[in-house]
């Protein structure tokens, strides 16, 4: 081997990797797109000198579209789209990159896919050694496996280069494939019925179903009807106060709440009628705030869009470049366990530099046994938690604050509990019991790091058991039953998660259903669905088929992460899931009408459209 | 024949007002004897053990308010407090649990309650130690039959639950406090004696209770199937 092609995923990536393989001494040449440079330099690989060419693609370099015949909109009966051929192809914008890799490889004997290490990063993988085998059959195929563009990490991928994993790629196939006859064959008939049936509101409306888009617009209409459908009741609570010098404790009843006004003036006249209060109980015990979990995608999503407000595609759109920046590491993982090889102390030691946490993380390496992580409970096998790889302090804006948010989390999470002293004081009025707690903060450890938790001192008094004192007032307090909020863009992705939909891109999912009039935003950024939206759920919900709900594509997913892993066979799990989702189109068409109904409402009256018009769709 | 059917009925009072403290007119009793020797076919079928036990069965069953017999102390519902002490057998017409929102409880009931109305991002909920779970509180539409009024689970009552039946009968026994026509009860002082009567478990069954509470149309809720009649 004499020479080798390598290429990564993006341009920065390329560059990034060819830096610090070259040492920072590559030579730059053009490519045929001018947005994928290529980087040439000496390297010692497999034992032997050899000069390598790193290149890029961007993203996907093929994509997979219905054969020229099932094309047009009106070419087919939509039904035909669950059984028509469909070939991959490289898109016009991609032409560029093809020809340079065509070009490259003819020269090399090796080729080293370096894309990211993760199920789309692996198809991408074999996209290019598709197109690089077309020309060059013969060649010879690695693949460099790592989490994080730092030299470390990149010299152990070159001296542990392996083969590129077909099961994985199999699994982005399967669902390529899934999605485009699922979502073309739906997207067409609804689209082409609901614009004739609606034609004021909807003529050049685009209506598009996505397997994992429904059932998340599914949960935003869910929530907004649970907040429709709401019947306050009135809460009846008997309150006790009780002024020491300048605190006033606040006792809480044990009862909670009643829902019966009688019932609670009643139990408040006892009360009243002999209002000495009796501490029953003075308990004092340790407790613990406890530091966060090494930090995973969708725990970052969550906590970027509630903390930081920052969306999750604009925070995966950030990570990522913070990633190939060698920022950070891999910030696609579903892992939250730090692995035993991780060298944490020297992670840690690199935030040191820091004038803002650096002293806290000197406190991380000098605490007994150095940095010590809480542990999550999940592992992808593939890659470490996000954590920080190098530290920055010159990153602006929202970069900034995201990669500030990455480093005060991990140095919290290898750092300590925050621990406190708890008191709780029971007491008993007239046979009723009530209860107040404070909280001593003794030493708030991984808090110092982490301004995104709050946990606060509460004084209470020295009560004795025993004794007895009387309250400063004895309140019956009304209030009512309030619904359930409308989501926020964090809830919903906690949502997705607990039914097992929309892992491996979950803000793409919510971007798309933003982008509609699906669902708008309101004010405080909380997800209201719009009348479309409303109507399609209505829709087929009203069918019976609970396509707006996250089981079919749950079953989905579960069975595309068995191919990943090359438990099951990815012809059987496509045939089974085309078959499905057919019989479930099929019966939507027949009782399309129920769409029509249940948008009605929201559109005005349905068109009347005639068998033959019908027959047209 | 008379003066002995006379002593059969004057047995059976004696014995369900010293078994089990039940009161009942005497022409209510007079009546629901014969009825129960016709059924079995003559006078002198059933013995006086046989009677007294199937006339206990068709009180379970009755509804009170056609006995008309007061047991309760006159006036108790309209008095600020009041104290008894003795033993009342009275009927259950209702029972709600007040610890929860009656939206709730409906939600449950008829299966739409949503476990996805719970789920937030946040992850570390952190709850107040003290804010254990409430524990359930029933409160009971009661009568003897003539005066109305309210008992609540003052203190947690195990023989008592949201499945028994409108119309079951209890006894309340010892010392009890009636505030405001709501009677204050406690493990000691309820025996459920059983029964229903028919139209209150429809009337009344869980999901029409709580649909009044609510102000919602009474829809036709599923009514439970009847468990074992008696105690
Ligand atoms: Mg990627």
């Amino acid at each position: 081997i004499k020479r080798v092609l390598c290429v990564a995923e993006k341009n920065d990536a390329a560059k990034g990797i060819s830096e610090i393989m070259s040492n920072g001494r590559f030579r730059r040449r053009e490519g045929m797109s001018k947005f994928n440079k290529i980087y040439e330099f000496e390297y010692h690989l497999l034992g032997q000198n050899v000069t390598v060419a790193m290149t890029s693609v961007s993203g996907h370099l093929l994509a997979l579209e219905f054969k020229a015949p099932f094309q047009k909109w009106h070419s087919c009966n939509p039904v035909i789209l669950f059984d028509a051929e469909v070939e991959k192809y490289c898109p016009d914008n991609m032409v560029q990159i093809k020809r340079t890799l065509e070009k490259e490889v003819k020269q090399c004997q090796l080729l080293v896919i370096w894309t990211d290490c993760d199920r789309e990063g692996e198809n991408i993988g074999f996209e290019i050694i598709d197109v690089c085998k077309a020309v060059k059959s013969n060649i010879q195929v690695l693949r460099a496996k790592f989490s994080e563009i730092t030299p470390n990490s990149i010299r152990r991928a070159c001296s542990t280069l392996t083969e590129p994993d077909s099961n994985v790629s199999d699994a982005v196939d399967v669902r390529q494939e899934l999605d485009l006859r699922i979502g073309a064959s739906f997207t067409r008939f609804q689209t082409l019925r609901l614009q004739k049936i609606f034609p004021e509101s909807l003529a050049n409306q685009l209506i598009s179903y996505g397997s994992c888009q429904f059932p998340t617009l599914g949960f935003v209409v869910e929530r907004f009807k649970a907040i429709q459908s709401f019947i306050p009741e009135d809460v009846l609570q008997v309150s006790v106060l009780h002024e020491v010098e300048e605190d006033t404790v606040e006792f809480s009843w044990k009862r909670n709440r009643l829902f019966n006004h009688t019932a609670c003036l009643v139990l408040y006249q006892i009360c009243m009628e002999n209002p000495i209060a009796t501490v029953t109980s003075v308990t004092s015990k340790p407790k613990s705030k406890w530091r966060p979990l090494p930090l995973d995608t969708v725990e970052l999503e969550k906590l970027a869009s509630r903390k930081l407000k920052i969306s999750a595609k604009e925070t995966m759109k950030i990570a990522e470049k913070l990633y190939t920046q060698g920022f950070i590491s891999y910030p696609r993982t579903e892992t939250n366990i730090f692995p035993k090889t991780l060298a944490l102390g020297s992670l840690v030691e690199e935030q040191t530099q820091s004038s803002v946490w650096g002293t806290f993380a000197q406190r991380v390496l000098d605490q007994p046994g150095g940095p010590s992580p809480r542990q999550g409970k999940k592992s992808d096998q593939a890659h470490p938690p996000i954590h920080p790889t190098r530290h920055s302090s010159s990153l602006q804006g929202n970069e900034g604050r995201l990669y500030e948010f990455i480093v005060r989390h991990f140095l919290a999470c290898v750092s300590q509990d925050a621990l406190g002293q708890e008191t709780v004081v029971d007491v008993d009025i007239a046979q009723e019991k009530f209860s107040a707690s404070g909280l001593m903060i003794i030493a708030r450890n991984y808090l110092d790091v982490y301004p995104y938790d709050r946990w606060s001192t509460k004084v209470i008094p020295v009560y004795e058991q025993g004794s007895q004192f009387q309250p400063t007032a004895i309140e019956m307090v009304d209030g009512q039953t309030s619904p359930p909020q409308l989501l926020t863009e964090a809830d919903l992705i906690a949502l997705m998660e607990k039914h097992g939909i929309g892992t491996d891109a979950t803000h793409a999912h919510i971007e798309t259903i933003k982008s509609r009039m699906y669902v708008g935003l309101t004010s405080d950024q909380r997800f209201l669905p719009g009348e479309l939206g409303m109507g399609l759920v209505e829709g087929y919900n009203s069918m019976g088929y609970e396509m707006s709900k996250p089981n079919l594509r749950a079953e989905l997913e579960a069975d595309l992460k068995l191919v990943s892993e090359g438990r099951k066979d990815k012809r059987s799990v496509l045939g089974h899931h085309i078959q499905k989702y057919k019989t479930v189109f099929i019966e939507s068409v027949q009782k399309a009408k129920k769409l029509d109904e249940a948008l009605s409402p929201y559109l005005g009256a349905a068109q009347e459209i005639t068998e033959e018009q019908q027959q047209d769709m | 024949m008379a003066p002995e059917f006379q002593t059969v009925v004057h047995n059976t009072q004696t014995w369900l007002r010293s078994s089990w403290h039940i009161q009942v007119p005497f022409t209510w009793l007079e009546a629901c004897v014969e009825w129960l020797q016709e059924e079995a076919g003559g006078a002198g079928r059933l013995s006086q053990q046989q009677i007294n036990q199937q006339a206990f069965d068709q009180w379970l069953l009755a509804d009170l308010r056609d006995l008309d017999f007061p047991v309760l102390p006159e006036g108790i519902a309209q008095a600020r407090k009041i104290e008894l002490n003795g033993t009342y057998c009275v009927q259950v017409d209702s029972l709600l649990d007040i610890s929860q929102p009656a939206y709730s409880q409906l939600q449950k009931l008829r299966g739409t309650d949503c476990a996805n109305d719970e789920v937030s991002a946040v992850t570390q909920a952190t709850q107040r130690p003290w804010e254990a779970k409430p524990s359930r509180m029933l409160l009971l539409q009661v009568t003897d039959g003539v005066q109305s009024l309210e008992a609540m689970e003052y203190q947690s009552i195990p023989a008592l639950s949201t499945a028994l039946r409108p119309g079951v009968k209890l006894q309340l026994n010892g010392n009890m406090v009636c505030r405001l026509g709501m009677l204050l009860l406690g493990p000691s002082n309820v025996k459920v004696l059983g029964g229903e009567v028919e139209d209150l478990v429809v009337r009344n069954n869980q999901g029409r209770v709580m649909c009044r509470t609510l102000g919602l149309p009474e829809a036709e809720e599923e009514v439970s199937p009847a468990p074992q009649q008696g105690v």
